[in-house]
Order: C-alpha cells, then sequence, then structure tokens
C-alpha cells in the first residue's frame, strides 16, 4: 500500500475512531495511532526525502491536510471530553446549598449610639461641628451659667444626683442634660459658633418603660451676628425631614427653659398622634454674658432631644428598659 | 392645672366649646394640653324625684319605707338613709337604672317589702365621696323641685370637658383657672371678666395687728377676718370643680381656700381666730423654735425658716404649712384668713428641708403676685359667707415693700432681630397689650410689667411674649448652613474603632455608669487598687448604683452572666463609656474606656466543632484593633492584675505605654458571676486610640519573588515568644515582609522543660530578587540574634 493510500484510508477511518473514544485515555492512544511517531503521518513525512521530487511538494501537502485535520478533529474531541469531565466531576461535588452557611460574626452597634451618629452627621452636614463634655459636671455649668434662678423649683425639676467629690458640697453633679457644653464651648471659643453635643445624661428617675437615670441626648448651639427664630425652625425642620424623612410635619410650640429666650419644643407628626421630639430657643442674652459673649452683637439658638426617643419612636419599642437590658436577643436586633 | 371648660367660662366667653380647638390654642400659649377629658356620668335612668310619705318598715329599725313620686308614678322604695323627710327632691335610680357603669338597679325585697329602685347618695352617682346620706337636692339645685320626673344629670353641667394643663415653672401667674382664662381671653382677643365679688365693702376694724419684721421674707400679710363660721360640706358644684381640679374636698373651710387657690391661683391659710393672739408677727424662726404642724408633725426650725407668730409663739409656717392649735376645727367660729407673699427662695429652701412640697408652696416658689393679696383672702371671706354662713369682719393688710413693676424698653429692632420678622410697633402694642401689660410710645415701645409676671425682666422675654400670640407657625424657617468645622478627627476615629468592633462579632451594650461597691468586691481587686477608689452618689437611686463606676468590666461581666441565665450560648459584648477617677481638678477624671467581654460557646457550625474563647482571642482582637487604628509599635506584655488570670492576661502597649489589659477572667471572678468555662475580657483607653494620628503613608508592594523559610528554634519554656519575634524583626530590617509563628510543641522529644517555637518567614526586597547568596549571611545573623536573646538553639540547620 503506497503512502497515498495509506493516508486514504487513514482518512475515511480515523475520524470515527476520534470520535469513538470514550475517555481521555482511549483518545490518547487514538491520537498515538493516527499521528503519533509511528502513524501513516509521521512514516509519510520520515519517507518525503525518499520520494521522486516531482511528487514530493503534492505527498507533503497531502500529508499536512490530514494531519491538520486529524489533530483537529482530537482537539475538539479532546474539549469535549474534558467538558464532560469536568461536569461529571462538579456533579459528583454536589451539596445541599439550602444547609445554613458559614457566616461571619457580625456584631452591631447600640441603636442609641446610632441614632446619636445619625443626628450628628445630620448637622455636620448641614456645616456643624461636634464636641462633647464632662458627665460629672460641676453645679455652676449645669445651672448657674444657663441662667437657671438659684433656689428655684426649676433646679430641683431636674431630679440631680450628686458626687460626693471635693470640698463643696452639691457642687459636683452629673450633668442632667447636655447645655453645660454650651457654657463650657462658648468660653473656648469666639463666635461663630455650630456645634452639636452628644451626650449621656443623668436624672435621679428610677428606671421604667419611659424615664431611665442613664439617657443620652443630642445638644445644638448656633451663635452668629445674625441668628433668628426663623433659622431656629429652618434648620430643624430641615433635621426632621432627614431623620423621619421628606414627609415629616412638625410644629412648634412655646415652652420654658432657663437658657432659652423664646423657648420652644418642637413636635413631630409620629404613628397618628404628635410626639415631642426636641426643645429649642434663642440663647438667653444671660448666658451670653455669663460665658463672655456681648447679647448685643450676636444672637444665637439652642437645642436639644433625647436620641434614646428617637431611637424607641423609630423602631417601635414602647419600653425603654430594652435599650438598658444587655440581652443579646435586642442587641442582635440592632441592624 | 386641671381647669374645667365650665369654670373657665365664670371668665371668658370662648368663641368655642371644642376640646381640641381649645387645646390647640393652649398649646401655642405655651401652655401644654396634656389630655382633655369630658366628663362623663356612668349612670343612667337616674330621675329627679320627691319624697311623698316616710313610715317605718315594719321589720327593720335602720331602714325606712318611702313613696317617691318620679314624675306621673309613685314608687314605694325601702331607703336606709335617715337625712331626709317627706318633701325631699332627691335623685331616684328606677328600676333598670345602671350606676357605676355596670351596677343594674332591679325591684328587690328587702326585710318582706318590695323596694322598687333606690334613692342615691353622692357616693353612688360618683358625684363626690360622701355616702352618709342621700344627695338632697335642696339650695344647691334651686331648680330640681320643678322638674320632678325629669332625668337627673339635666341638673349637672352638660359635658363639661377637664383639661390637664402642664404650667411651666416660669409662670405662677397662669397656675389658676383664672390665669388660664387670661391666656386664652388675650389669645382670642375677647374680654375678660374681672372677678364679680364685693371687694371694698367690708372693711371693719380688724381686732389682729400684723407686724412685719422681714420686709424681703414677707412684702405683704393680709388677714381677713369671718365670724359666725358653721363648718359643713360645700356646695355641690364647688365640690364636683375641686374634684376634676385634682383636689379632695374636704369641707367648706378648707374648700373655700383651695377653692380660690385653684381659680385665682393664690393661696391662703385660715387660722382660728379664737386660738389665736391678737398680735401678729412675721418673722424669722429662732435656731431651735418649735412648732407643731397640721400634720402632728413638731417641726424644729432655723433662721432661714420664715414663721407667722402671735406674741407667744409660731404658728404656721410660712407658706408651707400651718400649726396644729390653731387649725380651723369643727366647732371654730371665727377665722383669720390669710393671704401673704412669701419669699420664693425662702419657702423653697424651708419646704425642700421638711419635705412638705404642696400645691400652696408650689405657688409660693415660682412667685406669686403680691398685688392679689388682698383680693385672694377676700374671695375665700366670700366663699365662706355663702357656704359656711359667716359674716365677713375686718382687714388687716400690712403692705411694707410694695414691688415696683419692672420697666422695659424695647426697640421694634430686637424684634426682628431675634425673630427673623418684623412686626409693626401697632401690632407689637396690641399683642402685649392683650397680655395686661402697659404699652407705651412706639419705637421703643416702654412696656410696663405686670406685678404677677417675675419671669419677665429683658426685652428678650417681651420678644417671646409677642412671639406667642404672633404664633410661632408665622414665622417662616430658613435653613441656615453653619460654618462647615465637620466631624473633628478624634469622633471619626471613635466611629472607627466601634467599627471594628463590630467586624469582631461583638455587640454594643450601654451599661449604666453607676456600680455597687459589691461589684468592685466580686472582681476580687486587692485593697488599694485603684479601681477600688469610687466616687460615692451622695443619693443614688439603689445601693446597687451606689458609686461612678471605676471599670468597665462589672457591667460587661454583668451582661455576659445575664445572657447565660437567659440560655443564650455565645456571647460578644462591648461598650465604650466614661470611668469616674479622682484626678487632681476641680472635676474627677472621665477618661473614655473601651471594654470588651466574650464568653460561652463560639459557634462554628454544622459541620466543625464548636470552641471557647481563650486569652489569644483576647490578644487578637488587640492586634486587629491596632492594625485598623494605626497604632505605633503595638505589643503585649504578660501582667498580673485583678480580675484577670495572672498567667492567661496581657497589659497592652502603644509605643511602650501601657493602654490597658486583655485576657481571660480570673475563674473565681468568672464563676461567682455566673460564668462557667473561660471568659475573655478587656478594658482599654479610647484616647489614645483615636486621637488623631494623621494619614497613614502607602508603601509600594515589591513586585520581586520572596524568599519564604521556616525557622524553628528550641528555648527553655518561660521564654516568651514576643523574645524570638523582637529579635527577628530587629535584625531583618526592611527585608522582612511577614511573619508567622505557625507551631508550638513542647514533648518528650525535647526534654522537660523545653519546648519548640517555628516561625515562618518571608523576606522580599523593593527592587530586586534576592539571591540565596545575598539572604545567606541575614538568615545566619537572624538565627544568631535570637538564639543569644532566647539561649535556645535553631533546630536543624539553615
Amino acid at each position: 500500500m503506497s503512502i497515498q493510500e495509506a493516508l486514504d484510508a487513514l482518512r475515511t477511518d480515523a475520524p470515527a475512531r476520534v470520535a469513538a473514544a470514550a475517555d481521555l485515555e482511549q483518545l490518547a492512544a487514538v491520537e498515538v495511532e493516527t499521528v503519533g511517531k509511528r502513524s501513516v503521518i509521521a512514516e509519510g513525512r520520515r519517507g518525503l526525502g525518499a520520494a521522486p521530487e516531482t511528487d514530493r511538494k503534492d505527498l507533503g501537502r497531502a500529508i499536512n491536510e490530514v494531519a491538520i485535520e486529524l489533530e483537529s478533529l482530537i482537539a475538539i474531541r479532546r474539549a469535549e471530553l474534558e467538558q464532560a469531565a469536568h461536569a461529571e466531576a462538579l456533579a459528583s461535588d454536589t451539596v445541599d446549598v439550602t444547609l445554613p452557611g458559614r457566616a461571619p460574626k457580625r456584631g452591631t452597634i447600640h441603636i442609641i449610639q446610632q441614632a446619636l451618629d445619625e443626628v450628628v452627621d445630620i448637622f455636620v452636614a448641614m456645616g456643624y461641628t461636634v464636641a462633647t463634655g464632662p458627665e460629672a459636671e460641676t453645679e455652676y455649668y449645669n445651672f448657674t451659667a444657663l441662667n437657671f434662678p438659684p433656689a428655684h423649683p426649676t433646679r430641683l425639676e431636674a431630679d440631680t444626683l450628686y458626687l460626693d467629690y471635693g470640698d463643696v458640697p452639691e457642687e459636683i453633679l452629673l450633668r442632667t442634660h447636655t447645655p453645660p457644653m454650651q457654657a463650657r464651648y462658648m468660653e473656648e471659643h469666639d463666635p461663630p459658633v455650630y456645634l452639636v453635643v452628644p451626650g449621656r445624661t443623668y436624672r435621679s428617675d428610677p428606671l421604667d418603660p419611659t424615664h431611665s437615670p442613664v439617657f443620652h441626648q443630642v445638644e445644638g448651639l448656633a451663635v452668629d451676628t445674625d441668628i433668628t427664630f426663623g433659622d431656629l425652625k429652618g434648620v430643624l425642620e430641615h433635621f426632621a425631614r432627614e431623620f423621619l424623612g421628606s414627609e415629616a410635619k412638625v410644629k412648634f410650640i412655646p415652652h420654658y427653659f432657663p437658657f432659652t429666650e423664646p423657648s420652644a419644643e418642637m413636635h413631630v407628626w409620629h404613628n397618628g398622634d404628635w410626639m415631642e421630639l426636641l426643645g429649642c430657643g434663642m440663647v438667653n442674652p444671660a448666658v451670653f454674658e455669663a460665658v463672655g459673649y456681648d447679647p448685643d452683637e450676636v444672637t444665637g439658638f439652642a437645642f436639644g432631644m433625647g436620641a434614646d426617643r428617637l431611637a424607641m419612636a423609630r423602631h417601635g419599642i414602647t419600653d425603654l428598659r430594652h435599650l438598658f437590658d444587655p440581652d443579646l436577643r435586642s442587641m442582635e436586633q440592632y441592624r | 392645672m386641671k381647669p374645667t371648660l365650665n369654670w373657665l367660662g365664670d371668665f371668658i366667653d370662648l368663641p368655642t366649646s371644642d376640646p381640641e380647638e381649645i387645646a390647640t390654642a393652649l398649646d401655642s400659649l405655651g401652655f401644654k394640653v396634656e389630655s382633655w377629658e369630658r366628663i362623663q356620668h356612668r349612670f343612667s335612668d337616674v330621675v329627679i324625684g320627691r319624697v311623698l310619705e316616710v313610715s317605718p318598715h315594719p321589720n327593720a329599725d335602720k331602714v325606712r319605707l318611702t313613696k317617691v313620686d318620679v314624675g306621673g308614678e309613685v314608687l314605694d322604695i325601702v331607703c336606709g338613709a335617715w337625712n331626709f323627710g317627706e318633701g325631699a327632691v332627691v335623685p331616684v335610680a328606677v328600676p333598670g337604672a345602671v350606676l357605676r357603669g355596670d351596677f343594674t338597679i332591679g325591684e328587690r325585697a328587702i326585710r318582706g317589702v318590695t323596694s322598687y329602685g333606690m334613692i342615691c347618695s353622692e357616693q353612688e352617682l360618683e358625684l363626690g365621696e360622701d355616702a352618709t346620706g342621700i344627695m338632697v337636692l335642696d339650695g344647691d339645685y334651686p331648680d330640681a323641685a320643678n322638674r320632678i320626673g325629669q332625668p337627673f344629670e339635666s341638673l349637672l353641667p352638660v359635658g363639661d370637658v377637664v383639661f390637664d394643663i402642664e404650667i411651666t415653672s416660669n409662670r405662677p401667674d397662669a397656675m389658676s383657672v383664672y390665669g388660664i382664662a387670661r391666656e386664652l381671653a388675650a389669645y382670642y382677643d375677647v374680654p375678660l371678666r374681672q372677678p364679680d365679688f364685693p371687694l371694698d365693702v367690708y372693711n371693719d376694724e380688724a381686732t389682729t395687728t400684723v407686724t412685719i419684721l422681714d420686709e424681703v421674707a414677707c412684702p405683704r400679710f393680709v388677714g381677713r377676718e369671718v365670724h359666725g363660721i358653721t363648718v359643713g360640706t360645700s356646695p355641690h358644684r364647688m365640690r364636683a370643680r375641686l374634684i376634676a381640679a385634682g383636689v379632695r374636698p374636704i369641707n367648706n373651710v378648707v374648700d373655700a381656700s383651695n377653692y380660690a387657690m385653684i381659680e385665682f391661683g393664690h393661696p391662703t391659710h385660715a387660722f382660728d381666730r379664737d386660738r389665736l393672739g391678737d398680735t401678729i408677727v412675721v418673722r424669722r424662726a429662732v435656731d431651735g423654735e418649735e412648732v407643731v404642724t397640721l400634720d402632728g408633725v413638731t417641726r424644729t426650725l432655723q433662721t432661714t425658716d420664715i414663721v407667722v407668730a402671735d406674741a407667744k409663739r409660731p404658728v404656721a409656717i410660712a407658706g408651707i404649712m400651718g400649726g396644729a392649735d390653731t387649725e380651723v376645727s369643727d366647732d371654730t367660729d371665727s377665722a383669720l384668713i390669710e393671704a401673704a407673699y412669701w419669699e420664693p427662695p425662702s419657702v423653697l429652701l424651708t419646704s425642700k428641708r421638711f419635705d412638705l412640697r404642696s400645691e400652696a408652696s408650689a405657688r409660693f416658689e415660682r412667685g406669686i403676685d403680691p398685688e392679689a393679696c388682698r383680693h385672694a383672702a377676700d374671695r375665700v371671706a366670700e366663699l365662706l359667707a355663702a357656704n359656711a354662713g359667716a359674716t365677713i369682719g375686718g382687714v388687716v393688710d400690712s403692705y411694707p415693700a410694695p414691688p415696683t413693676p419692672a420697666v422695659i424698653e424695647l426697640p421694634m429692632s430686637e424684634i426682628v432681630r431675634l425673630l427673623g420678622v418684623t412686626v409693626e410697633s401697632a401690632q407689637a402694642t396690641d399683642l402685649l397689650t392683650r397680655l395686661g401689660f402697659a404699652v407705651e410710645g412706639s419705637d421703643p415701645l416702654t412696656v410696663t410689667v405686670p406685678t404677677r409676671r417675675p419671669d419677665v425682666g429683658r426685652p428678650a422675654d417681651l420678644v417671646e411674649e409677642i412671639a406667642r400670640l404672633y404664633g410661632f407657625e408665622n414665622i417662616p424657617g430658613r435653613l441656615r448652613m453653619g460654618n462647615g468645622q465637620g466631624l473633628p478627627v478624634a469622633e471619626r476615629r471613635l466611629r472607627k474603632l466601634r467599627s471594628v468592633m463590630v467586624g469582631a462579632g461583638y455587640h454594643e451594650a450601654l451599661n449604666f455608669s453607676f456600680i455597687g461597691t459589691a461589684d468592685l468586691d466580686r472582681l476580687g481587686l486587692p485593697d488599694g487598687d485603684a479601681a477600688r477608689n469610687a466616687i460615692r452618689v451622695v443619693n443614688p437611686l439603689r445601693e446597687e448604683e451606689g458609686v461612678m463606676r471605676t471599670t468597665m468590666l462589672p457591667g460587661l461581666l454583668r451582661a455576659a452572666s445575664l445572657n447565660v441565665s437567659r440560655r443564650i450560648e455565645d456571647i460578644q459584648i462591648f461598650e465604650i463609656g466614661k470611668v469616674f477617677l479622682p484626678g487632681s481638678g476641680k472635676l474627677p477624671d472621665q477618661p473614655d474606656r473601651l471594654g470588651f467581654v466574650a464568653a460561652g460557646v463560639r459557634t462554628a457550625g454544622w459541620d466543625r466543632p464548636d470552641s471557647g474563647y481563650d486569652v489569644y482571642d483576647a490578644t487578637g482582637l488587640w492586634e486587629t484593633i491596632a492594625a485598623a487604628m494605626d497604632l505605633p509599635e503595638p505589643a503585649v506584655q504578660p501582667v498580673q492584675r485583678a480580675p484577670f488570670h495572672p498567667g492567661r492576661a496581657a497589659a497592652v502597649t502603644i509605643d511602650g505605654d501601657i493602654v490597658g489589659t486583655v485576657g481571660e477572667v480570673d475563674p473565681a471572678v468568672a464563676s461567682a458571676m455566673g460564668l462557667d468555662g473561660r471568659v475573655i475580657a478587656g478594658e482599654i483607653d479610647v484616647a489614645p486610640l483615636v486621637i488623631d494620628r494623621g494619614p497613614w503613608v502607602f508603601s509600594v508592594p515589591s513586585q520581586y519573588p520572596p524568599q519564604i523559610f521556616d525557622l524553628a528554634f528550641e528555648v527553655g519554656e518561660e521564654v516568651p515568644a514576643a523574645k524570638i519575634l523582637d529579635a527577628i524583626n530587629d535584625t531583618a530590617g526592611d527585608l522582612l515582609e511577614r511573619l508567622e509563628v505557625f507551631d508550638v510543641y513542647a514533648g518528650e522529644s525535647l526534654g522537660e522543660g523545653r519546648k519548640s517555637i517555628a516561625v515562618n518567614l518571608t523576606l522580599r526586597a523593593p527592587d530586586r530578587t534576592l539571591s540565596d547568596e545575598e539572604t545567606a549571611p541575614l538568615r545566619r545573623s537572624i538565627v544568631a540574634a535570637v538564639e543569644s536573646a532566647t539561649g535556645g538553639e535553631l533546630r536543624g540547620s539553615l
């Protein structure tokens, strides 16, 4: 059988053998037989030098054509077989993906802290800065500098917890609210002031569904040459919309705080009722005088709100005690 | 304050009777309505009847038989009350009537006689507390006799509404029905009816004289005498109003004083004139002087207390409580009605000292109107004349120090400066005038403040008055931006610290800042430990909250223990907050601390074994914190410090400074708190973690291949790994990219007291491929450094 005949036979016969290879091993054997070193193709190539010069070129082309055809058939078949083998390997590696996954441990930030941070962020976005102050505070900053009249029921109403510290009785107390930091900050900084103060505050109220001896407030203060009650309203309305949604409805009603005049409460419409959200007012000139600001030169507004209540209102918590009960089943909910 | 709509109606014709509208008006005036309630009668089928006949019961002594005309029908009713006779007009519950909402009256036999209904007492109708007899509809209800058979409720005020109003402490003038009416009159711009009783007709010579020795404490003292009092019950209407206002009716004398106080805001006190001397002195008490007050308690006075005295002894603690031996009693005939102005701070201090705060002291403490004293005393006298058959006698009015009303200049520019809206001077004048201020001029306004308004002393106070009536809702808002200083770096880093803890699986708790000294005992702190030096709360709510925390650990361990007791298995909790430590300044030192605790079972899932927490979780957490917060030279060193396990705790350092402790809790401490197994905890100062350390600087990762190799050293078991790691770090220099401990082994093959620590090093140069030739000397010096630092030796060869 001439080389040409052998090539023709191979060309006729080999595709079926390639196709019949059932796995990569069989395919490798077919590959050796058809295009390997002992194959007709290799033999033909080796014999080319001995072929008559006139035939050599045609014969060479014929060999190459068959070789390329078979090699590509083998490559295609190999890819098929590899694909199938891979699919089979994956199929046998199947697991029940509905079993619980290995979730990385995830902690939570307390919702009061989240509320504090969120309030702070809204004001920072409006160009305010942040400061915090001491929780054990002097009677002077907690009351006197804030224009609380001496020996007045307002001081008693604060239900103050006092500390046994220093030489003067009832001088050091646990701050009953955050405005002491207004006075401290103004003493240290010249106007203008745009400040929020998040922090912990204390009253001698036993823990019950709506009271806690420890609670949290955010205080705010804006002092400049031309701050008006209109600014107070605009800024706090903006805050309410940012915190509670753009539909939030608010109203301001007059109230009394010794350190602001006029004073107001801002109420928001929440769950079908008006809820008191914060207290606010124009800084009382007496406070400016106490910190060394000239009340004829500057005006300002201040506000304060309870972060605990903000958190409760938003998350449907009706009993304050849950916030101070470190039960992980509660804390894990603090998304 | 709890005025009723009806009572307000004595002084003002409101343009609406809708309680919701009135509540809104009060809110916008600054008198927050906590709630309002329509007074409902919880009875039905009670009619006005007339007793036609009264006869004895054949089988019983204590009850009588009556025939009662209930309008077109005469009922036989058995009645146990004796305070009426034939002809009396009474409320009758006819068969089928319901009392108190659910008690049905039927026909029933009483000792063999059928009773068709019931004649009612006040108590049965819930109109008062009087259950001693039936309610006779006499003088209080003059029209009742003409309405036999009509529903009884037709005699009662229809649908009266009681408002519960919060009065802020700056507004003593509004602590009365009249005061509220005055505000509403200003709001609606309608007339306020002046109290209608003859003030000046009874000016007989008084039999009492008054001398005021302290004009600051008592600038005015009015005494009105009344004679011929018959102590008894007050009229129904008066008692109903008192009940609505939250005041319990007592008798017509006490009720008159209370009624006048609720009505006009000025407290009064009635002395039994016959038990009182003729000369009244108002003075400071003598130290140690005693008085027995109405409540029967002997009070020891001091010089800061003001007393009303006669020639012999104190008869009242001014503004707070009268004396027992001059108290009005059932046989009192004549009384002296005191209406005085007491200086607020004295009343406050004394009432606070005796813990005797009352409706009266609450008003004096805030400052009532000295101008109203005479009026108040006369109003009580008039009520006694009307309700107790008294005749009004003489008056003594000592008024040595009439107040000068404040006069304030209000430039019109101040209004726009504070409010941001321009109010015309005519409008400002109108608003202030409606509130009772006297206004002159146009700019500035010269404003005279009524003496009842001690809260108004500055232009800003007048601006508030104008704003209240102008309406806060009419002042447009303006969104005013600040000057943009933003969140300080330390605050931002504090938030990052929190997120690091959250990323490590810890949940944030907020524990109270107070603990009990027993909590410190439970930590097993040695005597003299700084954490034992806790600052005491003077007036703690509970003994368990008696001191300020000096450490975060008690709260955290309690939190862990609480979760264990609730069968929660995997516990990781942290807290950031202040501790309170004695310091050198005026205030205690109040550093922020990060505390954490982890305990229980660390669940790994359904296909891997659970584990617990141990010291390496604590030190590992520190490493994570240090890396995230970019702390310079973070390190740990062994430490023995309660309440930590002495062999499993580390002091954590930054640049060599100790900033906290982490590790396992002493098992004895843990188990005393109900915590089994290993419990880890830590407490670290926050300030050095969050201070601004500037931005970190990027280092370009090398693109060249590394040399990675292991070294194992055999050392004495007491040698800390840190010695090996430090020696390698110090020697390898900049080429050292990574250094890990991958094995620690102690076993028989090494011999007693020996251990092996194996490390994996990655060396890499930024600019070239390292060759074995280049690093061989470095490897040798690393080994030499470790051997020299530890006294150990390399296992195997380089």
